[in-house]
């Protein structure tokens, strides 16, 4: 990329919504070849790793910066004002992993209410002891002034339910390789999809890569976790009655979990053409309980510890589903 | 996609529609809605006017998709998707809104009733507009029919489509023809000779030059689809070469209930206690004799038996009570001065007949005792040796509400139909389903009784449920009639919305194969990837909700067209 230093560098901004920091870290994963990035790029804010003030991006002009990778959900009022101003600034703006692409792992407080949770993290928790019950507010009067701190939302937002997404890269976090082709393709503007689509990642699913031996036999009289059962190392992990998510979720991340003997979680979201992922894997699980009578059904069903949360783990606010109904 | 250019039509139904939802107001409202290029009502939209109302707009329009907005579309959805087809548009490019049966019906409320409409109506134009182009198919028909059965039914069916001149493979497990009929003497209620009837009947199905029976044959494996299937069978253990045919009909009938589990019966440990088919026999034989070959002098015949109570089988056998009528008719004859007792629990005689032949019985000097099947089953036991009998019948007559004893030297348990052990072997050869009772399931109760859900294969006799032999063989002369029209056709149209399956999306998990209730779906080995056999397919959809990876795709019910007929009915707010 040396000879391309003529060119005028990529304005590139990296910003985290409800998020855990592992996107950020798999920016950081790229190792050497994050050389080659800088080289191209110039980082105009990463609140990770940089001491920039949102006041410094809203001084920017408008589309000014080419690239920003949006990691993590639309959680609080901070949230979707970076998620809004940083559309505004950005030529192409993308959300980068699972929690930004379908509301992730901070998605699943969609299964609550935002009090519930207060309650629960505030009042309930076996380490806390809060006799006043005092829970964060969005503004308190202090004989200072008032303070102010983001208000959390009743919802967990993806990305796109706020603003208008160029690209989506799943992953919790995503490969770093595929941030890597991602990147390349924007600096270079070569082999970009049409604007809305997910990339780096395939349109297959999960078991067209793997490598363990799959049949048509996939009949489960009971579910197991993990740990409960003697991995055999090369039989489906469905078909030793452990849920795998790989079926329902979009390769690229090189069947990583699986390889590593553990099932996929689902990270990498539903293919294309596949709407909610959890329903779509809730009716593929439904078909292979081998129950010889109804309440067997519900017998085998019992064995599913948290299906709620199995089967939207990444994808609850981003779901057709989109959160309980409380 | 072309930009749809959506015609609508609101039916009035006569005063069937138009009295409850304001037909008007609905053809108004969904006027302005996007791609709506016309939207009109008519009072009869089935009629001859109102099919060519939608074929003039189609042409002077160039409209290029129809919804129609009237009663059920089991009831017209043919009739307009042929309307379209004459107007020059594909007939899957139109659908059909239900405001007479989902609305007009079945409500009071007129402003409610018509705001439904008006949902109604708005979902089938989201949904039409995603509608395709689908053509129709049709495969050629092998003139040859195979029947499993070799009872009255499957040889009823055999001689039909036999005589008309075309070739049948009638297979049988036993070593003979005549299935259970062949057990019987007399029959119900004009006392012929079964024999004499079904004697012939199987001398004409071996001596038929159409027909070839396989004795001693089982059916291993059937392939194929309507028209064209093929099947390995297996003569006393060795396989057979592989037979050709066009059409199926399953007639495997059913077996007698084994009365051993019901303890209060004793069967099995007192020898006089015997099921109707060994009272068959006996009559059969000619002589009415107890173990020890004395003529019994008490009788009792104890109807219901594994049948009408959920420790058995909950359904009824239907012919059970009239062949008891017909044995107390057979004792009578033969032992004039023995007492008979009828011990029923609900007398039966619906069919043509019947009730005279019930009414007749009670002239013979029977004693009819009632029992309560749910309650209390009378219980069998041995008589004291200073006792005039062998056995005791010990059980609370329900009319009198009296406890008695009944004196028997031999008892006649009525025994119920029930499914043949290895039923689920034929079930899965080929392609049916069985219901909680293990029958086989008919394609519709009352319009379609002997097809299946699976083209070309039919069900006849008792194996679709218990019934007599004029029952048995009318459904197997209506199979023939089905069989021989198909033939006669020469082809047969097959389903036209099968299931797609997406190879660059098919991550080959395997999912959808065993799901498949008419094994269309199979793994190709070389593509990765299921593939899907479309002339078994029936459409009904299973492998498409269950592909985890949103490969497959069901023609005509796609995720787009039903998430906007979703979105449709959901978009009013009132």
């Amino acid at each position: 990329m040396a000879q391309e230093s003529t060119k005028p560098k990529l304005k590139l901004a990296i910003y985290w919504g409800a998020a855990c920091g592992g996107c950020c870290v798999s920016v950081l994963d790229t190792h050497e070849k994050l050389l080659d990035i800088v080289a191209a790029a110039d980082l105009v804010f990463w609140p990770i790793a940089m001491d920039i003030k949102y006041k410094d991006v809203e001084n920017m002009p408008d589309k000014s910066i080419d690239l920003t990778l949006f990691n993590g959900a639309v959680r609080n009022s901070e949230n979707k004002h970076l998620a809004q101003l940083l559309r505004q600034k950005s030529k192409i703006l993308v959300a980068y992993g699972s929690c930004a692409y379908m509301g992730g792992i901070p998605g699943l407080a969609n299964f609550f209410s935002r009090n519930e949770i207060f309650k629960r993290a505030y009042e309930e928790t076996e380490s806390t002891l809060n006799p006043d019950k005092t829970i964060p507010l969005h503004s308190f009067k202090v004989k200072e002034g008032i303070l102010e701190i983001p208000e959390m939302f009743n919802d967990v937002f993806p990305l796109n339910q706020i603003v208008d997404v160029d690209y989506y890269i799943p992953g919790c976090p995503p490969q770093s390789e595929r941030l890597l082709e991602v990147f390349s393709a924007i600096v270079s503007g070569i082999g970009l999809p049409p604007a809305g689509s997910v990339v780096g990642a395939n349109d297959k699913t999960n078991c067209d890569e793997c490598k363990r031996k799959k049949s048509d036999k996939k009949q489960i009289k009971r579910f197991y976790r993990p740990w409960e059962i003697q991995d055999d190392k090369e039989t489906c992990f469905i078909e030793q009655g452990v849920i795998c998510m790989g079926p329902a979720t979009r390769g690229g991340c090189g069947v990583r979990c699986v390889e590593g003997n553990s099932p996929c979680r689902g990270c990498y979201g539903p293919p294309p053409g596949a709407t909610d992922p959890g329903a779509k894997m809730m009716a593929a699980i439904g078909t292979m309980i081998a129950a010889d009578k109804p309440e067997e059904i519900d017998e085998i069903i019992e064995t599913i510890v948290d299906p709620a949360g199995l089967f939207y783990r990444f994808s609850l606010p981003g779901s057709i589903l989109g959160r309980k109904i409380l | 996609m072309e930009e749809p250019r959506i015609g609508v039509y609101v039916c009035w139904c006569g005063t069937n529609i138009s009295k409850m939802v304001d037909v008007e107001a609905v053809t108004k409202e969904v006027s302005t809605l996007p791609s709506v290029v016309l939207s009109k009502n008519y009072k009869y939209m089935c009629s001859d006017p109102g099919q060519d109302l939608i074929i003039k707009d189609i042409k002077s329009h160039n409209l290029n998709r129809v919804v129609v907005a009237a009663c059920s579309p089991r009831l017209h959805e043919l009739t307009f998707r042929n309307a379209c087809e004459k107007a020059g548009i594909n007939p899957y490019l139109f659908e059909m809104a239900n405001i007479r049966e989902q609305d007009s019906w079945v409500h009071t409320d007129r402003t409610e009733a018509t705001k439904k409409a008006i949902d109604l109506v708005i979902a089938a134009i989201r949904r039409v507009r995603y509608h395709e182009s689908l053509q129709k198919r049709s495969v050629n028909v092998d003139p040859s029919t195979l029947i499993i059965g070799g009872g009255i039914s499957g040889m009823t069916a055999a001689l039909e489509i036999a005589n008309a001149g075309k070739k049948v493979f009638l297979i049988e497990k036993a070593d003979h023809l005549g299935g259970q009929v062949a057990r019987f003497d007399l029959t119900f209620p004009h006392l012929s000779s079964a024999q004499q009837m079904i004697g012939p009947m199987i001398q004409r199905v071996e001596n038929h030059p159409m027909i070839n029976v396989y004795l001693n044959t089982e059916l291993k494996e059937v392939k194929g689809y309507i028209g064209n299937f093929t099947a390995r069978l297996q003569f006393m253990g060795v396989e057979q070469p592989e037979i050709t045919f066009g059409n199926i009909i399953a007639a495997v009938g059913l077996k007698p209930f084994d009365p051993s589990v019901i303890e209060e019966y004793s069967y099995g440990k007192f020898p006089d206690v015997i099921t109707s088919l060994e009272f068959e026999d006996k009559l059969r034989a000619g002589r009415i004799l107890t173990k020890y070959g004395k003529e019994p002098r008490n009788v009792a015949i104890i109807h219901c038996v594994g049948s009408r109570n959920k420790k058995y089988h909950e359904y009824c056998s239907r012919v059970c009570c009239m062949v008891a009528l017909k044995f107390v008719h057979e004792i009578r004859a033969a032992l004039p001065d023995a007492n008979i007792f009828e011990i029923y629990a609900d007398m039966r005689a619906y069919g043509k007949g019947h009730e005279e032949f019930y009414a007749m019985t009670t002239h013979k000097q029977i004693i009819f005792l009632m029992y309560d099947q749910q309650k209390r089953l009378p219980v069998i036991s041995e008589a004291h040796r200073d006792d005039d009998c062998n056995m005791l019948i010990e059980m609370n007559e329900l009319l009198s509400g009296i406890d008695i004893e009944v004196p028997v030297d031999m008892v006649i348990l009525m025994v119920n139909m029930e499914a043949h052990d290895n039923v689920k072997e034929v079930v899965r050869a080929i392609g049916v389903s069985l219901c909680g009772n293990q029958f086989f399931i008919e394609k519709h109760p009352k319009l379609d009784p002997v097809a299946t859900t699976t083209g070309g294969v039919y069900i006849v006799g008792t194996c679709q449920g218990p019934k007599d032999i004029p029952d048995s063989v009318a459904q197997a002369k209506a199979a023939a009639a089905r069989i021989l029209g198909t033939i006669a056709q020469g082809s047969v149209a097959v389903e036209v919305t099968t299931a797609v399956v997406n190879e660059s999306l098919c991550c080959g998990c395997q999912t959808c194969i065993s799901v498949c209730p008419y094994t269309a779906l199979s793994y190709d080995e070389i593509k990765k990837a299921s593939v899907v056999n479309e002339v078994l397919c029936k459409g009904c959809g299973t492998c498409g909700g269950c592909c985890p990876a949103g490969a497959i795709t069901s023609k005509h019910f796609t995720d787009r067209q039903i998430l906007s007929e979703i979105e449709g009915i959901m978009s009013m707010s009132y």
